[in-house]
């Protein structure tokens, strides 16, 4: 450290000059930015006429009855309860080995590592509802090809959660267990799972949200559950419906989510 | 010129941190106050600037009161106190200069400050005041990249560039190894003689409130129990302070490894 | 009387010899959540339409497509336009997530315990929870209804969507902002304003700038799919080329999808990398702050 000078005496360092670099990315992003608001059409009007447009009396009033009735949204809104269970099992289970393969800590070997993140990014790369129409494509319209979707779409977000938790795991009780002579899978068993496994529990019970979630729309794209009911709907323009519906499916899942939000402080 | 008279601080949940301290400090004085964690030191120091309200009692800087001040009327009175922190409380990420350049917020319109576009004349002061505590070459250097001693004298300078009439400085040394607290706490006595501001210290060590301390003050379970010169401390007054004997956990020179 | 399990009597045996008994409570609960699973699973495949005859066609129908789509046939669909297509995707995601930027930051300090009074702070809450609850395509489907079929829709579902989590996230970073620099700043005689300018804003900003990274490589995904109700972007030729069967073209289409995204998600991360990290990370620079430190700015205990 230097010592004190009087004000004024001495050097002053030089003011660095901003990095062209800065002001570039900064103008770069304003110029995007206003480019593609251009492009997609942003309109300043619409945050103000949005308070006031006349197509909100639609909305209003709720039609219980019709909601309330079994055949309209219970049912499906079960339909979308069930895929999502299902889809959460199949998924996190499948993703229970495969995150191991994927994990830098117990991948058994080098290729299989490096074969499964590739196929796992592009995976991860499509969009979720895109697997879903593929599916109702191949094996028809309904919630076995939601639930199939959503299976892939658990998988992969369940692969991805795990393996980063087993990448962050104590390596020592694997290492003890291969010195002592153990073959790859039992080691990683005894060694590596039973730290990890609340993780895996809590994200099981996250991934099982999220399909709540996901499963409400899949019926947009014919794959089952409440979805269907409400672009049914949309078609005929029934928004007082839809709202209906959007409320009995918050209702629910905000039900859910503090069970599992509570269930999952339980285990961490 | 500072008074308190009975002041009294109670926190929420019941604890009194200070009990009807009177004290009074001219202007241009060291002073340096001791006393044991929890004894009400912080507590002091933050009644002056309003950071801790007073639950009864006046406290005057400069004859305005600060208990109950609010709003503009507050800030022009902490625009006049400089203060300096443990954790030296810089932002980070930003340059030496900027965090100097926060001591002049009070002087420089609102809309020039959230943009930083500061005046020139404010730039001049900052940089002057970083020149005072021989480190004005950071001056565009991040300030999470500087040692503690080095951030706690942007600490400084940053209050030095209030043009303050009066100095708090809360444990400014705590955080710091023997020698640098040297350093930072001769800058402070060097800042008082030079410049004539008020200068209040709180401190752990008490060879160092000798070495640099003229008048000393203790708290102890918030009332004040000690006001006078340093060179008076004996066993006795340190046990009316600290309640117990002086160990070597007091000394820095013992401390120094 | 219950019967116990052959396991459970070893270990009532095992307890009586002194050995350490297995606690059997955790061993119950962890049978119970198993079967409340397989249960939950059962019944979930019941409502699913699912016989053992679709179960059996079902990997060989969707391995057939997959076929199908090989080779990918890109002429066709960039002759009508895919690679503009693909771009309105990313700009809808880029507005939306800019949208909900924007929104989402002052009202992420409204929603802090640290700036905000409960009054203020809890409502705000629940509004991100709602926010968040409602997925981009049901907004979207809401917004229809008030706003035309577009792009323009598609982006505002996807900025008003984003709001939720970017506001939780960034709330949660603001509360997590340490004190100590606030107080400085509060200390200098700042207003309000200049305490979140310049003590919260400098900690919190690179967080919170990486979260809207984050959100906009989700958000390509997003409005991805939404194109496919019509409100721009690659997903309304993806529904156009299914309609038709024309798998060579869906093949070129996923394809083409995949690579922006994966394109998009690598910038967006080394970006986000960087923003965190601050500053220029200058190895040199980082070198003189080890020798700078060596022996001194030690913490010492009072």
């Amino acid at each position: 450290m230097t010592e004190a000078v009087a004000p004024g005496t001495g050097e002053r360092p030089a003011k660095p000059r901003p990095k062209p670099l800065t002001f570039l990315v900064a103008i770069a992003l304003v110029v995007w930015t206003v480019f593609t608001a251009r492009e997609v059409g942003f309109r300043w009007s619409t945050f103000v006429d949005v308070w006031t447009n006349p197509l909100w009396e639609k909305f209003w009033p709720i039609p219980w009855e019709w909601v309330l009735d079994r055949g309209n949204v219970i049912d499906p809104l079960i339909e979308t309860f069930q895929i999502a269970i299902v889809a959460t099992v199949i998924g996190c289970g499948l993703a229970l080995p495969a995150a191991f393969a994927m994990s830098r800590l117990t991948a058994p070997n080098s290729p299989t590592y490096w074969v499964s993140r590739i196929v796992m990014s592009i995976v991860r790369a499509v969009p979720d509802l895109f697997w879903a129409k593929l599916l109702v494509t191949a094996i028809g319209i309904g919630a076995f090809a939601g639930a199939w979707a959503l299976s892939i779409f658990s998988f992969a977000v369940m692969v991805k959660l795990f393996s980063e938790t087993i990448d962050g795991a104590d390596p020592g009780p694997l290492e003890a267990a291969r010195a002592a002579g153990s073959r790859h899978v039992p080691a990683v068993r005894t060694g590596v799972l039973p730290t990890v496994l609340p993780s895996y529990v809590a994200y099981a019970l996250y991934v099982f949200e999220l399909n709540i979630r996901a499963s409400i729309v899949l019926g947009l794209v014919g794959a089952g559950g409440i979805g269907r009911i409400v672009e049914a709907q949309r078609t005929f323009f029934n928004f007082d419906r839809i709202l209906g519906i959007l409320v009995i499916v918050f209702v629910v899942v905000f039900v859910i989510e503090q069970i599992s939000v509570a269930l999952r402080r339980r285990l961490v | 010129m500072i008074e308190l008279k009975d002041v009294s601080v109670t926190y929420r949940g019941g604890v009194k941190a200070l009990r009807n301290v009177d004290l009074t400090i001219d202007d241009g004085e060291f002073v340096v106050v001791v006393g044991l964690s929890g004894a009400g030191k912080s507590t002091l120091l933050r009644v002056l600037n309003g950071l801790v309200p007073a639950t009864s009692g006046s406290a005057k800087v400069d004859g305005i009161e600060v208990v109950g001040a609010s709003g503009a009327r507050l800030r022009e009175v902490r625009s006049k106190i400089g203060m300096i922190f443990q954790t030296f409380n810089l932002a980070e990420r930003t340059t030496v200069l900027n965090n100097v350049l926060m001591g002049r917020l009070s002087n420089v319109p609102a809309w020039r400050s959230t943009l930083g576009l500061w005046p020139a004349a404010d730039r001049e002061i900052a940089l002057e005041a970083l020149e005072r505590v021989g480190i004005v070459e950071k001056a565009y250097v991040r300030a999470s990249n500087l040692s503690g001693g080095q951030q706690q004298r942007v600490g400084i300078a940053r209050a030095l560039a209030q043009k303050p009439t009066l100095m708090l400085a809360d444990e400014p040394v705590a955080a710091l190894d023997p020698v640098t607290s040297r350093q930072v706490m001769g800058d402070l006595a060097r800042i008082n003689t030079e410049l004539g501001i008020t200068t209040l210290i709180n401190l752990h060590y008490l060879d160092l409130a000798q070495e640099y301390g003229q008048r000393l003050i203790g708290l102890r379970a918030g009332e004040l129990v000690f006001d006078g010169n340093i060179a008076d401390v004996d066993d006795d007054t340190f046990r009316e302070i600290y309640g117990r004997s002086i160990t070597t956990g007091d000394i820095l020179a013992d401390n120094d490894t | 009387m219950t019967a116990t399990l052959p396991s459970d009597q070893a270990d009532d045996a095992a307890s009586e010899t002194g050995r350490i008994p297995r606690p059997l409570r955790p061993r119950l609960a962890r049978l119970a959540v198993f079967l409340v699973i397989v249960v939950g699973f059962i019944w979930g495949v019941s409502g699913l339409d699912a016989s053992f005859e679709r179960l059996r066609s079902a990997p060989g129908d969707a391995w057939a497509i997959l076929r199908l789509m090989w080779p990918p046939d890109f002429a066709t669909v960039i002759e009508r336009g895919a690679i503009g297509k693909v771009l309105e995707s990313v700009y809808i995601a880029w507005i939306g997530t800019v949208i909900a930027a924007t929104l989402s930051l002052p009202l992420a300090f409204l929603a802090s315990n640290n700036i905000s009074p409960a009054f203020i702070r809890l409502p705000i809450r629940q509004l991100f929870n709602v926010i968040r609850a409602v997925p981009e395509l049901i907004v979207a489907v809401v917004l229809l209804g008030v706003v035309p079929l577009g792009a323009w829709a598609g982006a505002l579902a996807i900025g008003l969507h984003s709001i939720g989590t970017l506001g939780k996230l960034s709330s949660e970073e603001i509360e997590s902002a340490a004190h100590g620099p606030v107080e400085a700043v509060e200390a200098c005689g700042g207003t309000f304003i200049s305490r979140v300018r310049w003590g919260v804003l400098p900690q919190v900003l690179p967080q919170i700038a990486s979260y809207w990274l984050f959100r906009f490589e989700i958000n390509v995904r997003a409005s991805a799919v939404l194109g496919m109700i019509g409100a721009g972007g690659i997903g309304s030729e993806l529904i156009a080329q299914l309609r038709f069967r024309n798998f060579p073209e869906v093949g070129a289409v996923l394809i083409i999808t995949v690579a922006v995204v994966v394109f998009i998600d690598t910038v967006s991360s080394s970006v986000r990398k960087r923003i965190i990290a601050g500053g220029s990370g200058d190895p040199s620079r980082m070198m003189a702050l080890i020798r700078d430190l060596g022996g001194s700015g030690l913490a010492r205990q009072p």
